[in-house]
């Protein structure tokens, strides 16, 4: 067997361009792996197909110079198997041919070759086609890498502009669906089926009476924001925040099969956030509040509300008031159902802890409903 | 023979090559003329195939000329042309003048 030329890697950085050089003739391969090195290129080589194939697997070249005339696999073998193996497909491949050969032009061509080279090689023609291929490898590259910032910060904004409003989770789901059905904030008001959750504080006028401006704002902070971990940990979606209340929906905008236990749990963590807190208040300020809440579902309106000026996407409609009302009926610590909601999520609730209320005509309402009280003090968790 | 075609001039940064480049010359020539002997006139063609291509490559064009040579009349079956070719291969080896620029 002839002798191989040593094979000096010129450039071995590792973002060097990376060509492999398949030629069974070791001077021709040499010489070629030379020129490239001297481009600054990182250079392999193989002197035959089949472990051409291999290298390419295992270590994918940016580029490939691949001899026709090979004993065993010829160059149109190899250049086929790559050009038509997904993973390997977009490696240019130029194919180095003998001098006016046009027929193995012909047959590189329907091989899939990027393009081609006589023998002999000339020096300047080798790093004119190389460079050029180069070139448009690295501007796909480039274009592809910036479509993908591109994404990703189109992502990260829906995101930052609704983690305001919902769970990150929800958040990522709306980012992720935004590229495939655009934004689901927008859009007509539409009839759904939700659960509405309403909280406020029990006691908040007289902590705005005797305390002073600075701490209320701080407290009120506090409060809001262990409440709003608890929606946000069964996915809920805050639709209004206003003096010490707050709207917590569920099955919407994106439909939860289980929106009513959601619901329920996230009144019991609401609850059980707030129980520290509310201990914090008594210790430094002498003040005995705590979290009322009503819960109720069924069909409403889901959609942006309000004027061209000033909107809010939010939902309104039976279930939504009855919540409220219930809200306000409830104690500090205690959780009032409407009756077709407690019916959904009696499994979770010991039924020591239920107190039926019986059918209440709530203000605003021509007919009684059903209600239940839960007294969800800690350790009621389902 | 004149003197300026046994004078090649060689990029210098081939030089470290070179050294191998003649010995798998010499041992080609050897080939050649087993496969000769053996009037073995596909691996003939092959080798001149090679000879064409390789060659000009690193800047020796008498080794692509006399590899088309062989090519060809080993394509014809040609054992006299290829047998005179070996020699003038021989010859060119023996005498060639590298100079690196």
């Amino acid at each position: 067997m002839n002798d191989r030329a040593p094979a000096r890697d010129g450039a071995t950085a590792q973002d060097a361009y990376r060509v492999l050089v398949v030629d069974d003739d070791p001077d021709m391969a040499g010489y070629l792996a030379r020129l490239l090195q001297r481009e600054g290129m990182a250079v392999e080589m193989a002197a035959d197909g089949e472990s051409a194939l291999v290298r390419v697997m295992t270590t994918p070249p940016d580029l490939v110079l691949l001899d026709v005339m090979m004993p065993g696999m010829s160059g149109f073998d190899v250049c086929r198997q790559l050009k038509g193996d997904e993973s390997t497909a977009l490696i240019p491949i130029v194919l180095v041919t003998a001098l006016e050969d046009t027929e193995s032009r012909v047959r590189g061509i329907e091989a899939g070759a990027d393009d081609f080279l006589s023998k002999p090689v000339k020096r300047e023609e080798l790093v004119a086609r190389v460079k050029t291929l180069r070139r448009l490898h690295d501007t796909r590259k480039e274009l592809e890498s910036r479509r993908l910032a591109a994404e990703v910060q189109r992502k990260e904004a829906i995101r930052k502009a609704f983690s305001r409003y919902i769970s990150p989770r929800l958040a990522d789901r709306i980012a992720d669906a935004a590229g495939d059905h655009g934004d689901p904030f927008q859009g007509r008001a539409q009839r759904t089926s939700l659960v509405a959750l309403f909280a406020d504080l029990r006691g908040f006028t007289r902590l705005t009476e005797k305390t002073e401006v600075g701490a209320v704002v701080a407290m009120l902070n506090e409060y809001f924001t262990v409440l709003t971990e608890a929606a946000y940990q069964h996915d809920g979606t805050i639709f209004n925040m206003a003096g010490d209340s707050l709207l917590v929906g569920f099955n919407v905008p994106f439909p939860q099969p289980d929106a009513a236990e959601r619901a329920w749990r996230t009144a019991l963590e609401m609850v059980a956030r707030f129980e520290p807190v509310a201990a914090g208040w008594k210790r430094q300020h002498g003040l005995d509040l705590g979290v009322g809440i009503g819960v109720c579902g069924g069909e409403a309106i889901i959609g942006n509300v309000g004027s061209s000026h000033y909107a809010s996407y939010t939902i309104i409609g039976d279930p939504v008031n009855t919540a409220a009302r219930l809200m306000q009926l409830a104690a500090a610590g205690e959780v009032l159902l409407c009756g077709p909601l407690y019916e959904r999520v009696r499994h979770l609730i010991p039924a020591e802890q239920v107190k039926e209320r019986g059918d209440v005509t709530l203000r605003g309402k021509s007919e009684p409903i059903p209600v239940f009280a839960v007294r969800a003090a800690a350790g009621v968790h389902a | 023979m004149t003197a300026p075609t046994l004078t090649v001039t060689v990029a210098k940064d081939l030089a470290d090559l070179i050294p191998v480049f003649f010995k798998n010359r010499q041992k080609e020539l050897e080939t050649l003329r087993t496969a000769l002997s053996a009037t073995d006139f596909e691996q003939l063609r092959q080798l001149g195939h090679r000879m064409k291509g390789v060659g000009n490559s690193y800047g020796f064009a008498k080794v692509s000329e006399l590899g088309k040579r062989i090519e060809d009349s080993a394509k014809g079956g040609d054992a006299k042309s290829i047998d005179t070719c070996i020699g003038e291969y021989a010859e060119y080896l023996s005498k060639v003048q590298i100079v690196y620029e």
